[in-house]
Protein backbone atom coordinates (compact mmCIF):
# COMPACT_ATOMS: atom_id res chain seq x y z
CA UNK A 1 0.00 0.00 0.00
CA UNK A 2 1.31 3.39 -0.95
CA UNK A 3 1.52 5.96 1.76
CA UNK A 4 2.43 9.58 1.36
CA UNK A 5 4.45 9.30 4.53
CA UNK A 6 8.18 9.31 3.74
CA UNK A 7 9.05 7.82 7.08
CA UNK A 8 10.89 4.53 7.30
CA UNK A 9 11.90 2.69 10.46
CA UNK A 10 15.67 2.15 10.50
CA UNK A 11 16.25 1.67 14.21
CA UNK A 12 18.44 4.79 14.35
CA UNK A 13 18.73 7.22 17.25
CA UNK A 14 16.76 9.75 15.24
CA UNK A 15 13.93 7.20 14.99
CA UNK A 16 13.90 6.91 18.76
CA UNK A 17 14.07 10.49 19.97
CA UNK A 18 10.99 12.59 20.61
CA UNK A 19 9.48 14.31 17.55
CA UNK A 20 9.42 17.52 19.58
CA UNK A 21 13.22 17.49 19.73
CA UNK A 22 13.38 17.33 15.94
CA UNK A 23 10.82 20.10 15.60
CA UNK A 24 12.92 22.28 17.89
CA UNK A 25 15.91 21.46 15.70
CA UNK A 26 14.02 22.81 12.67
CA UNK A 27 13.14 25.97 14.57
CA UNK A 28 16.77 26.41 15.59
CA UNK A 29 18.05 25.75 12.06
CA UNK A 30 15.72 28.39 10.60
CA UNK A 31 15.81 31.04 13.30
CA UNK A 32 19.42 31.10 14.47
CA UNK A 33 21.04 31.90 11.08
CA UNK A 34 18.48 34.65 10.57
CA UNK A 35 19.14 36.17 13.99
CA UNK A 36 22.89 36.01 13.64
CA UNK A 37 22.66 37.13 10.04
CA UNK A 38 25.41 34.91 8.69
CA UNK A 39 25.38 32.52 5.81
CA UNK A 40 28.05 30.45 7.54
CA UNK A 41 25.66 29.54 10.31
CA UNK A 42 23.18 28.23 7.74
CA UNK A 43 25.98 26.30 6.15
CA UNK A 44 26.81 24.85 9.57
CA UNK A 45 23.21 23.68 9.97
CA UNK A 46 23.24 22.20 6.47
CA UNK A 47 26.30 20.16 7.39
CA UNK A 48 24.69 19.17 10.70
CA UNK A 49 21.51 18.05 8.90
CA UNK A 50 23.53 16.01 6.41
CA UNK A 51 25.42 14.32 9.24
CA UNK A 52 22.14 13.59 11.05
CA UNK A 53 20.56 12.18 7.91
CA UNK A 54 23.65 10.04 7.30
CA UNK A 55 23.51 8.70 10.85
CA UNK A 56 19.83 7.85 10.35
CA UNK A 57 20.65 6.05 7.07
CA UNK A 58 18.06 8.06 5.14
CA UNK A 59 20.29 10.39 3.13
CA UNK A 60 19.37 8.58 -0.10
CA UNK A 61 15.73 9.52 0.37
CA UNK A 62 16.64 13.19 0.17
CA UNK A 63 17.87 12.73 -3.42
CA UNK A 64 14.46 12.95 -5.12
CA UNK A 65 13.50 15.90 -2.91
CA UNK A 66 16.75 17.73 -3.64
CA UNK A 67 16.49 16.74 -7.30
CA UNK A 68 13.27 18.63 -7.85
CA UNK A 69 14.34 21.72 -5.94
CA UNK A 70 17.88 21.48 -7.37
CA UNK A 71 16.49 22.16 -10.82
CA UNK A 72 14.75 25.30 -9.61
CA UNK A 73 17.83 26.44 -7.68
CA UNK A 74 20.09 26.07 -10.71
CA UNK A 75 17.65 28.17 -12.70
CA UNK A 76 17.76 30.84 -9.99
CA UNK A 77 21.56 30.76 -10.05
CA UNK A 78 21.65 31.15 -13.83
CA UNK A 79 19.11 33.94 -14.05
CA UNK A 80 20.50 35.95 -11.14
CA UNK A 81 24.11 35.38 -12.22
CA UNK A 82 23.35 36.60 -15.73
CA UNK A 83 20.69 39.25 -15.39
CA UNK A 84 20.38 40.55 -11.83
CA UNK A 85 20.09 44.33 -11.69
CA UNK A 86 23.28 45.70 -10.15
CA UNK A 87 25.50 43.06 -11.73
CA UNK A 88 28.86 44.80 -12.30
CA UNK A 89 31.73 42.47 -11.44
CA UNK A 90 32.14 39.69 -14.01
CA UNK A 91 33.57 36.45 -12.59
CA UNK A 92 33.13 34.05 -15.47
CA UNK A 93 32.56 34.56 -19.15
CA UNK A 94 31.72 31.88 -21.67
CA UNK A 95 31.87 33.71 -25.00
CA UNK A 96 29.09 36.29 -24.97
CA UNK A 97 27.61 34.88 -21.74
CA UNK A 98 28.88 36.64 -18.63
CA UNK A 99 28.27 35.68 -15.01
CA UNK A 100 28.44 38.46 -12.44
CA UNK A 101 29.61 38.23 -8.85
CA UNK A 102 26.69 40.16 -7.30
CA UNK A 103 23.99 38.02 -8.89
CA UNK A 104 25.74 34.73 -8.12
CA UNK A 105 26.29 35.89 -4.56
CA UNK A 106 22.62 36.78 -4.13
CA UNK A 107 21.52 33.48 -5.65
CA UNK A 108 23.90 31.53 -3.41
CA UNK A 109 22.15 33.07 -0.40
CA UNK A 110 18.84 31.73 -1.68
CA UNK A 111 20.31 28.31 -2.43
CA UNK A 112 21.78 28.00 1.06
CA UNK A 113 18.54 29.06 2.71
CA UNK A 114 16.44 26.66 0.69
CA UNK A 115 18.83 23.76 1.27
CA UNK A 116 18.87 24.51 4.99
CA UNK A 117 15.07 24.51 5.16
CA UNK A 118 14.69 21.35 3.09
CA UNK A 119 17.35 19.35 4.89
CA UNK A 120 16.26 20.28 8.39
CA UNK A 121 12.66 19.31 7.54
CA UNK A 122 14.01 16.06 6.10
CA UNK A 123 15.57 15.31 9.48
CA UNK A 124 12.07 15.33 10.96
CA UNK A 125 10.02 13.89 8.14
CA UNK A 126 12.23 11.02 7.09
CA UNK A 127 12.73 9.70 10.60
CA UNK A 128 9.37 10.30 12.30
CA UNK A 129 6.22 8.23 12.13
CA UNK A 130 3.43 10.81 11.63
CA UNK A 131 1.22 9.09 14.21
CA UNK A 132 4.00 9.22 16.83
CA UNK A 133 4.31 12.94 16.35
CA UNK A 134 0.57 13.58 16.57
CA UNK A 135 0.13 11.23 19.52
CA UNK A 136 2.76 13.15 21.41
CA UNK A 137 0.83 16.35 20.72
CA UNK A 138 -2.42 14.73 21.87
CA UNK A 139 -0.70 13.66 25.08
CA UNK A 140 0.23 17.29 25.61
CA UNK A 141 -3.41 18.39 25.23
CA UNK A 142 -3.85 18.74 21.47
CA UNK A 143 -7.38 17.75 20.35
CA UNK A 144 -7.62 14.04 19.47
CA UNK A 145 -10.10 14.91 16.71
CA UNK A 146 -7.65 17.18 14.93
CA UNK A 147 -4.98 14.63 15.61
CA UNK A 148 -7.07 12.01 13.87
CA UNK A 149 -7.58 14.20 10.82
CA UNK A 150 -3.86 14.87 10.48
CA UNK A 151 -2.87 11.24 10.80
CA UNK A 152 -5.59 9.76 8.63
CA UNK A 153 -4.80 12.14 5.77
CA UNK A 154 -1.55 10.25 5.27
CA UNK A 155 -3.48 7.06 4.57
CA UNK A 156 -6.72 8.26 3.12
CA UNK A 157 -5.32 10.45 0.34
CA UNK A 158 -3.46 7.54 -1.29
CA UNK A 159 -6.66 5.54 -0.93
CA UNK A 160 -8.66 8.21 -2.73
CA UNK A 161 -6.07 8.32 -5.49
CA UNK A 162 -6.58 4.61 -5.87
CA UNK A 163 -10.37 5.00 -6.11
CA UNK A 164 -9.78 7.60 -8.77
CA UNK A 165 -7.50 5.23 -10.67
CA UNK A 166 -10.06 2.44 -10.44
CA UNK A 167 -12.81 4.67 -11.79
CA UNK A 168 -10.54 5.97 -14.55
CA UNK A 169 -9.82 2.38 -15.54
CA UNK A 170 -13.51 1.61 -15.56
CA UNK A 171 -14.28 4.63 -17.73
CA UNK A 172 -11.44 3.76 -20.09
CA UNK A 173 -12.66 0.19 -20.43
CA UNK A 174 -16.01 1.64 -21.44
CA UNK A 175 -14.27 3.43 -24.26
CA UNK A 176 -13.59 6.80 -22.67
CA UNK A 177 -10.50 8.60 -23.99
CA UNK A 178 -8.37 9.54 -21.01
CA UNK A 179 -5.07 10.19 -22.69
CA UNK A 180 -4.05 12.80 -25.17
CA UNK A 181 -4.12 16.57 -25.24
CA UNK A 182 -5.38 18.79 -22.47
CA UNK A 183 -8.84 19.14 -23.96
CA UNK A 184 -9.34 15.38 -24.12
CA UNK A 185 -8.11 14.98 -20.57
CA UNK A 186 -10.41 17.64 -19.21
CA UNK A 187 -13.33 16.13 -21.08
CA UNK A 188 -12.48 12.72 -19.61
CA UNK A 189 -12.20 14.19 -16.14
CA UNK A 190 -15.72 15.58 -15.94
CA UNK A 191 -17.63 12.28 -15.80
CA UNK A 192 -15.14 11.16 -13.15
CA UNK A 193 -16.07 13.93 -10.78
CA UNK A 194 -19.52 12.76 -9.87
CA UNK A 195 -18.69 9.13 -9.01
CA UNK A 196 -15.60 10.17 -7.10
CA UNK A 197 -17.38 12.89 -5.18
CA UNK A 198 -20.44 10.72 -4.57
CA UNK A 199 -18.42 7.76 -3.41
CA UNK A 200 -16.32 9.90 -1.11
CA UNK A 201 -19.41 11.51 0.39
CA UNK A 202 -20.99 8.14 1.10
CA UNK A 203 -17.70 6.81 2.39
CA UNK A 204 -17.29 9.81 4.64
CA UNK A 205 -20.69 9.23 6.24
CA UNK A 206 -19.99 5.56 6.74
CA UNK A 207 -16.55 6.25 8.16
CA UNK A 208 -18.03 8.80 10.57
CA UNK A 209 -20.50 6.16 11.80
CA UNK A 210 -17.78 3.56 12.16
CA UNK A 211 -15.60 5.96 14.14
CA UNK A 212 -18.52 6.98 16.31
CA UNK A 213 -19.25 3.42 17.40
CA UNK A 214 -15.64 3.04 18.41
CA UNK A 215 -15.91 5.79 20.95
CA UNK A 216 -14.32 8.50 18.81
CA UNK A 217 -16.24 11.27 20.54
CA UNK A 218 -15.65 9.92 24.00
CA UNK A 219 -14.74 12.54 26.57
CA UNK A 220 -12.95 10.02 28.77
CA UNK A 221 -9.20 10.56 29.17
CA UNK A 222 -7.70 8.66 26.24
CA UNK A 223 -5.05 5.96 26.77
CA UNK A 224 -2.37 4.93 24.29
CA UNK A 225 -1.27 1.54 23.01
CA UNK A 226 2.15 2.85 22.06
CA UNK A 227 4.49 4.32 24.63
CA UNK A 228 5.41 7.94 24.27
CA UNK A 229 8.26 8.34 21.82
CA UNK A 230 11.18 9.79 23.79
CA UNK A 231 14.58 8.98 25.26
CA UNK A 232 16.20 10.37 28.41
CA UNK A 233 18.50 12.57 26.34
CA UNK A 234 15.51 14.39 24.82
CA UNK A 235 15.34 16.74 27.80
CA UNK A 236 18.92 17.82 27.19
CA UNK A 237 18.54 18.06 23.42
CA UNK A 238 15.50 20.28 23.79
CA UNK A 239 17.16 22.35 26.48
CA UNK A 240 20.22 22.75 24.25
CA UNK A 241 18.10 23.94 21.33
CA UNK A 242 16.20 26.42 23.44
CA UNK A 243 19.44 27.77 24.97
CA UNK A 244 20.95 28.16 21.49
CA UNK A 245 17.89 30.01 20.20
CA UNK A 246 17.79 32.28 23.25
CA UNK A 247 21.52 32.95 22.89
CA UNK A 248 20.97 33.94 19.27
CA UNK A 249 18.16 36.29 20.29
CA UNK A 250 20.40 37.86 22.94
CA UNK A 251 23.20 38.19 20.37
CA UNK A 252 20.82 39.96 18.02
CA UNK A 253 19.58 42.35 20.68
CA UNK A 254 23.13 43.16 21.72
CA UNK A 255 23.98 43.77 18.05
CA UNK A 256 21.07 46.14 17.61
CA UNK A 257 21.80 47.98 20.87
CA UNK A 258 25.48 48.37 19.91
CA UNK A 259 24.47 49.70 16.52
CA UNK A 260 22.38 52.46 18.05
CA UNK A 261 24.95 53.43 20.68
CA UNK B 1 -26.33 -10.39 30.11
CA UNK B 2 -28.55 -7.86 28.47
CA UNK B 3 -32.00 -8.51 27.13
CA UNK B 4 -33.13 -6.27 24.29
CA UNK B 5 -36.63 -4.91 24.43
CA UNK B 6 -38.14 -2.78 21.70
CA UNK B 7 -41.53 -1.20 22.34
CA UNK B 8 -43.54 0.66 19.70
CA UNK B 9 -40.45 2.07 18.05
CA UNK B 10 -41.19 4.69 15.41
CA UNK B 11 -38.58 6.68 13.61
CA UNK B 12 -38.25 9.19 10.81
CA UNK B 13 -34.96 10.48 9.42
CA UNK B 14 -34.57 14.26 9.41
CA UNK B 15 -35.71 16.00 6.21
CA UNK B 16 -37.77 13.01 5.08
CA UNK B 17 -41.54 12.74 4.87
CA UNK B 18 -41.99 9.07 5.56
CA UNK B 19 -41.37 6.81 8.56
CA UNK B 20 -38.32 4.55 8.31
CA UNK B 21 -39.57 2.36 11.18
CA UNK B 22 -43.23 2.10 12.01
CA UNK B 23 -44.34 0.74 15.38
CA UNK B 24 -41.81 -2.05 15.88
CA UNK B 25 -42.04 -4.18 19.02
CA UNK B 26 -40.17 -7.36 19.91
CA UNK B 27 -37.58 -8.60 22.37
CA UNK B 28 -34.38 -10.62 22.17
CA UNK B 29 -33.06 -12.94 24.86
CA UNK B 30 -29.39 -12.85 25.88
CA UNK B 31 -27.26 -15.09 23.66
CA UNK B 32 -29.81 -15.40 20.88
CA UNK B 33 -28.85 -15.30 17.21
CA UNK B 34 -31.36 -13.11 15.40
CA UNK B 35 -31.49 -12.82 11.62
CA UNK B 36 -33.10 -9.76 10.08
CA UNK B 37 -34.58 -10.10 6.59
CA UNK B 38 -36.72 -7.98 4.31
CA UNK B 39 -36.51 -6.39 0.90
CA UNK B 40 -34.58 -3.22 0.08
CA UNK B 41 -35.51 -0.11 2.07
CA UNK B 42 -37.66 -2.14 4.46
CA UNK B 43 -35.85 -0.61 7.43
CA UNK B 44 -33.31 -3.29 8.34
CA UNK B 45 -30.35 -0.95 8.70
CA UNK B 46 -32.40 1.63 10.51
CA UNK B 47 -33.55 -1.00 13.01
CA UNK B 48 -29.93 -2.09 13.57
CA UNK B 49 -28.84 1.47 14.16
CA UNK B 50 -31.74 2.03 16.55
CA UNK B 51 -30.45 -0.79 18.74
CA UNK B 52 -26.92 0.64 18.63
CA UNK B 53 -28.17 4.14 19.48
CA UNK B 54 -27.04 5.78 16.22
CA UNK B 55 -30.75 6.24 15.66
CA UNK B 56 -31.61 8.79 16.96
CA UNK B 57 -28.41 10.05 18.61
CA UNK B 58 -26.25 10.30 15.50
CA UNK B 59 -28.91 11.11 12.90
CA UNK B 60 -31.36 13.07 15.11
CA UNK B 61 -34.83 12.97 13.46
CA UNK B 62 -38.15 12.17 15.12
CA UNK B 63 -38.33 9.22 17.42
CA UNK B 64 -41.05 7.51 19.37
CA UNK B 65 -41.28 4.43 21.57
CA UNK B 66 -38.50 2.85 23.51
CA UNK B 67 -35.48 0.61 23.02
CA UNK B 68 -33.97 -0.97 26.13
CA UNK B 69 -30.72 -2.95 26.21
CA UNK B 70 -30.45 -4.44 29.69
CA UNK B 71 -31.00 -1.54 32.05
CA UNK B 72 -30.05 1.09 29.48
CA UNK B 73 -32.59 3.12 27.55
CA UNK B 74 -30.73 3.53 24.27
CA UNK B 75 -32.05 6.99 23.38
CA UNK B 76 -30.77 8.52 26.62
CA UNK B 77 -27.18 7.36 26.29
CA UNK B 78 -24.53 8.88 24.02
CA UNK B 79 -23.20 6.71 21.20
CA UNK B 80 -19.69 6.67 22.63
CA UNK B 81 -21.12 5.23 25.86
CA UNK B 82 -23.57 2.87 24.16
CA UNK B 83 -20.81 1.24 22.13
CA UNK B 84 -19.52 -0.47 25.28
CA UNK B 85 -22.70 -2.56 25.39
CA UNK B 86 -23.76 -2.81 21.74
CA UNK B 87 -21.21 -3.15 18.94
CA UNK B 88 -22.09 -2.69 15.29
CA UNK B 89 -20.29 -3.83 12.15
CA UNK B 90 -21.18 -2.30 8.78
CA UNK B 91 -21.35 -3.46 5.20
CA UNK B 92 -18.22 -1.96 3.71
CA UNK B 93 -15.10 -3.21 5.49
CA UNK B 94 -12.99 -0.55 3.83
CA UNK B 95 -14.94 2.32 5.39
CA UNK B 96 -14.51 0.85 8.83
CA UNK B 97 -10.73 1.18 8.72
CA UNK B 98 -9.90 4.28 10.77
CA UNK B 99 -6.99 5.24 8.53
CA UNK B 100 -5.03 6.50 11.50
CA UNK B 101 -3.24 3.29 12.37
CA UNK B 102 -0.41 1.60 10.49
CA UNK B 103 -0.94 -2.01 11.56
CA UNK B 104 -3.85 -4.37 12.16
CA UNK B 105 -2.75 -4.65 15.77
CA UNK B 106 -2.88 -0.88 16.30
CA UNK B 107 -6.14 -0.62 14.37
CA UNK B 108 -7.89 -2.86 16.89
CA UNK B 109 -6.64 -0.61 19.70
CA UNK B 110 -8.50 2.44 18.34
CA UNK B 111 -11.73 1.92 20.27
CA UNK B 112 -9.90 0.81 23.40
CA UNK B 113 -7.76 3.95 23.44
CA UNK B 114 -10.88 6.07 23.16
CA UNK B 115 -12.47 4.14 26.01
CA UNK B 116 -9.43 4.84 28.17
CA UNK B 117 -8.57 1.16 28.70
CA UNK B 118 -5.15 0.80 30.42
CA UNK B 119 -2.37 -0.47 28.17
CA UNK B 120 -1.92 -3.89 29.83
CA UNK B 121 -5.63 -4.67 29.59
CA UNK B 122 -5.65 -3.32 26.03
CA UNK B 123 -2.95 -5.73 24.89
CA UNK B 124 -4.78 -8.65 26.49
CA UNK B 125 -8.03 -7.77 24.75
CA UNK B 126 -6.39 -7.21 21.35
CA UNK B 127 -4.66 -10.57 21.53
CA UNK B 128 -7.92 -12.32 22.46
CA UNK B 129 -9.87 -10.61 19.70
CA UNK B 130 -7.24 -11.45 17.08
CA UNK B 131 -7.19 -15.05 18.23
CA UNK B 132 -10.98 -15.30 18.06
CA UNK B 133 -11.17 -13.83 14.55
CA UNK B 134 -8.09 -15.76 13.42
CA UNK B 135 -6.15 -12.74 12.22
CA UNK B 136 -3.00 -13.03 14.33
CA UNK B 137 -0.98 -13.72 11.20
CA UNK B 138 -1.83 -10.28 9.83
CA UNK B 139 -0.89 -8.50 13.07
CA UNK B 140 1.79 -6.28 11.54
CA UNK B 141 0.18 -5.69 8.15
CA UNK B 142 -1.18 -2.36 7.05
CA UNK B 143 -4.99 -2.51 7.52
CA UNK B 144 -5.54 -1.39 3.92
CA UNK B 145 -3.42 -4.28 2.61
CA UNK B 146 -5.88 -6.97 3.73
CA UNK B 147 -8.41 -8.78 1.56
CA UNK B 148 -12.07 -7.90 2.05
CA UNK B 149 -12.74 -10.90 4.27
CA UNK B 150 -9.66 -10.25 6.38
CA UNK B 151 -10.53 -6.58 6.66
CA UNK B 152 -14.07 -7.36 7.77
CA UNK B 153 -12.74 -9.80 10.37
CA UNK B 154 -10.44 -7.05 11.59
CA UNK B 155 -13.47 -4.74 11.86
CA UNK B 156 -15.29 -7.39 13.90
CA UNK B 157 -12.21 -7.91 16.09
CA UNK B 158 -12.05 -4.16 16.71
CA UNK B 159 -15.61 -4.28 17.99
CA UNK B 160 -15.18 -7.52 19.95
CA UNK B 161 -12.19 -6.06 21.78
CA UNK B 162 -14.54 -3.47 23.25
CA UNK B 163 -16.38 -6.42 24.84
CA UNK B 164 -19.99 -5.56 23.98
CA UNK B 165 -22.78 -7.90 25.04
CA UNK B 166 -24.58 -7.54 21.73
CA UNK B 167 -23.04 -7.47 18.26
CA UNK B 168 -25.01 -6.21 15.29
CA UNK B 169 -23.81 -7.03 11.79
CA UNK B 170 -25.47 -5.16 8.93
CA UNK B 171 -24.87 -7.17 5.74
CA UNK B 172 -21.25 -7.81 6.72
CA UNK B 173 -20.61 -10.14 3.79
CA UNK B 174 -22.44 -8.45 0.93
CA UNK B 175 -19.29 -6.79 -0.44
CA UNK B 176 -17.07 -9.83 -0.08
CA UNK B 177 -16.07 -12.65 -2.42
CA UNK B 178 -17.33 -16.17 -1.58
CA UNK B 179 -14.22 -17.04 0.39
CA UNK B 180 -14.37 -13.82 2.39
CA UNK B 181 -18.03 -14.51 3.12
CA UNK B 182 -17.31 -17.95 4.45
CA UNK B 183 -14.53 -16.56 6.68
CA UNK B 184 -16.91 -14.03 8.16
CA UNK B 185 -19.72 -16.53 8.71
CA UNK B 186 -17.32 -18.87 10.51
CA UNK B 187 -16.21 -16.01 12.72
CA UNK B 188 -19.75 -14.92 13.55
CA UNK B 189 -20.70 -18.46 14.44
CA UNK B 190 -17.76 -18.60 16.84
CA UNK B 191 -18.92 -15.39 18.55
CA UNK B 192 -22.41 -16.78 18.89
CA UNK B 193 -21.05 -19.95 20.54
CA UNK B 194 -19.33 -17.71 23.09
CA UNK B 195 -22.74 -16.50 24.22
CA UNK B 196 -22.69 -13.05 22.63
CA UNK B 197 -26.09 -11.91 21.36
CA UNK B 198 -25.91 -11.63 17.56
CA UNK B 199 -28.20 -9.60 15.35
CA UNK B 200 -27.40 -10.00 11.69
CA UNK B 201 -28.88 -8.59 8.49
CA UNK B 202 -28.16 -10.97 5.63
CA UNK B 203 -29.50 -11.61 2.15
CA UNK B 204 -28.33 -15.21 1.96
CA UNK B 205 -31.37 -17.10 3.27
CA UNK B 206 -29.52 -20.42 3.51
CA UNK B 207 -27.17 -18.82 6.01
CA UNK B 208 -30.00 -17.11 7.89
CA UNK B 209 -31.77 -20.46 8.17
CA UNK B 210 -28.62 -22.23 9.25
CA UNK B 211 -27.57 -19.85 12.03
CA UNK B 212 -30.58 -17.95 13.36
CA UNK B 213 -32.52 -18.92 16.44
CA UNK B 214 -35.22 -16.53 15.32
CA UNK B 215 -35.79 -14.37 12.27
CA UNK B 216 -37.17 -10.84 12.13
CA UNK B 217 -39.14 -10.24 8.92
CA UNK B 218 -39.54 -6.58 8.03
CA UNK B 219 -41.62 -5.19 5.22
CA UNK B 220 -42.01 -1.56 4.27
CA UNK B 221 -40.85 -0.22 7.66
CA UNK B 222 -43.15 -2.56 9.63
CA UNK B 223 -42.50 -5.75 11.55
CA UNK B 224 -44.30 -8.65 9.85
CA UNK B 225 -43.19 -11.38 12.21
CA UNK B 226 -40.46 -12.60 14.50
CA UNK B 227 -40.29 -16.37 14.68
CA UNK B 228 -38.15 -19.47 14.07
CA UNK B 229 -36.64 -19.74 10.57
CA UNK B 230 -38.95 -22.74 9.95
CA UNK B 231 -42.07 -20.74 10.73
CA UNK B 232 -40.93 -17.68 8.78
CA UNK B 233 -39.83 -19.53 5.65
CA UNK B 234 -42.94 -21.73 5.63
CA UNK B 235 -45.22 -18.71 5.33
CA UNK B 236 -47.35 -18.84 2.21
CA UNK B 237 -47.19 -15.07 1.79
CA UNK B 238 -43.37 -14.94 1.80
CA UNK B 239 -43.19 -13.85 -1.85
CA UNK B 240 -45.28 -10.79 -1.16
CA UNK B 241 -42.49 -9.46 1.11
CA UNK B 242 -39.87 -9.84 -1.60
CA UNK B 243 -38.13 -12.62 0.31
CA UNK B 244 -37.17 -15.98 -1.15
CA UNK B 245 -37.06 -19.07 1.05
CA UNK B 246 -33.86 -21.19 1.23
CA UNK B 247 -33.61 -23.71 -1.64
CA UNK B 248 -34.25 -26.69 0.64
CA UNK B 249 -37.47 -25.10 1.79
CA UNK B 250 -38.52 -24.47 -1.80
CA UNK B 251 -37.83 -28.07 -2.78
CA UNK B 252 -39.76 -29.46 0.18
CA UNK B 253 -42.59 -27.04 -0.47
CA UNK B 254 -42.69 -28.30 -4.07
CA UNK B 255 -42.89 -31.86 -2.78
CA UNK B 256 -45.39 -30.94 -0.02
CA UNK B 257 -43.02 -32.35 2.56
CA UNK B 258 -43.60 -30.84 5.97
CA UNK B 259 -41.79 -31.76 9.15
CA UNK B 260 -44.61 -33.22 11.22
CA UNK B 261 -43.17 -32.15 14.58
CA UNK B 262 -43.01 -28.48 13.66
CA UNK B 263 -45.67 -28.37 10.98
CA UNK B 264 -43.18 -26.44 8.83
CA UNK B 265 -41.02 -27.06 5.80
CA UNK B 266 -37.33 -27.84 6.51
CA UNK B 267 -34.99 -24.89 6.09
CA UNK B 268 -31.52 -26.43 6.04
CA UNK B 269 -29.87 -29.30 4.20
CA UNK B 270 -29.56 -31.32 7.44
CA UNK B 271 -33.18 -30.87 8.31
CA UNK B 272 -34.33 -31.76 4.80
CA UNK B 273 -32.14 -34.84 4.59
CA UNK B 274 -33.30 -36.05 7.99
CA UNK B 275 -36.85 -35.75 6.77
CA UNK B 276 -36.02 -37.63 3.56
CA UNK B 277 -34.29 -40.41 5.47
CA UNK B 278 -37.27 -40.85 7.75
CA UNK B 279 -39.62 -40.97 4.79
CA UNK B 280 -37.47 -43.54 3.03
CA UNK B 281 -37.40 -45.65 6.20
CA UNK B 282 -41.18 -45.45 6.60
CA UNK B 283 -41.61 -46.29 2.93
CA UNK B 284 -39.49 -49.44 3.30
CA UNK B 285 -41.43 -50.40 6.44
CA UNK B 286 -44.67 -50.14 4.55
CA UNK B 287 -43.50 -52.48 1.80
N1 LIG C 1 -29.51 8.45 6.27
C1 LIG C 1 -30.76 8.46 5.83
N2 LIG C 1 -31.43 9.61 5.64
C2 LIG C 1 -32.70 9.63 5.22
N3 LIG C 1 -33.43 8.52 4.95
C3 LIG C 1 -32.85 7.33 5.10
C4 LIG C 1 -31.47 7.23 5.54
N4 LIG C 1 -31.15 5.92 5.60
C5 LIG C 1 -32.26 5.24 5.21
N5 LIG C 1 -33.27 6.07 4.91
C6 LIG C 1 -34.64 5.68 4.50
O1 LIG C 1 -35.19 4.87 5.52
C7 LIG C 1 -35.91 3.77 4.97
C8 LIG C 1 -35.33 2.47 5.48
O2 LIG C 1 -34.03 2.32 4.98
P1 LIG C 1 -32.99 1.27 5.50
O3 LIG C 1 -31.65 1.69 5.00
O4 LIG C 1 -33.13 1.08 6.95
O5 LIG C 1 -33.46 -0.04 4.73
P2 LIG C 1 -32.71 -1.42 4.53
O6 LIG C 1 -33.73 -2.46 4.76
O7 LIG C 1 -31.47 -1.48 5.32
O8 LIG C 1 -32.38 -1.38 2.99
P3 LIG C 1 -31.18 -2.10 2.20
O9 LIG C 1 -31.59 -3.50 1.98
O10 LIG C 1 -31.14 -1.30 0.93
O11 LIG C 1 -29.95 -1.95 3.01
C9 LIG C 1 -35.82 3.94 3.47
O12 LIG C 1 -36.98 4.55 3.03
C10 LIG C 1 -34.62 4.85 3.27
O13 LIG C 1 -34.76 5.62 2.11
MG1 LIG D 1 -29.39 -1.65 4.84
Amino acid sequence: MKSISLYEEKGSVLNKIAPESKILYIVAALVIPYLIGSRWVSLGFIIASILLLLSAKVIRKTVPILGVSGFVLITVLLIQGLFRAGNVTPILSLGPVVFYKEGVNFALGIVINVLNILLSFCVLILTTKPSDMIENFVRKGFSPRFGYVFISIFQIIPQMTETMATITDAQRSRGMETEGNLFIRVKAFIPLISPVVMSSLINTKERALALEVRGFNSTIQKTFLNDEKKIPADKWIQLGMVVAIVAAIVFRIVLVVMYFM
Amino acid sequence: MARIEIEHLKYQYPATTKLALDDISFSVEPGEFIGIIGKNESGKSTLCQAIAGLVPNFYKGSYGGKVMVGEIEVKTVEVNEMCKTVGIVFQNPFNQVTGSKLTVYEEISFGLENMGIPKVEMIKRIDEAMELLDIIKYKDRNPFDLSGGQMQRMAIASIIAMQPEVIILDEPTSQLDPQGREEVFQAVQKLSKKGITIIMVEHNMEKIAQYSDRVVLLNDTKLVAIDTPQKIFSRDDLDSFGVEAPVFTKICRGLHLKNEETGCYPVTLEEASRLFQRLVKEESHNE
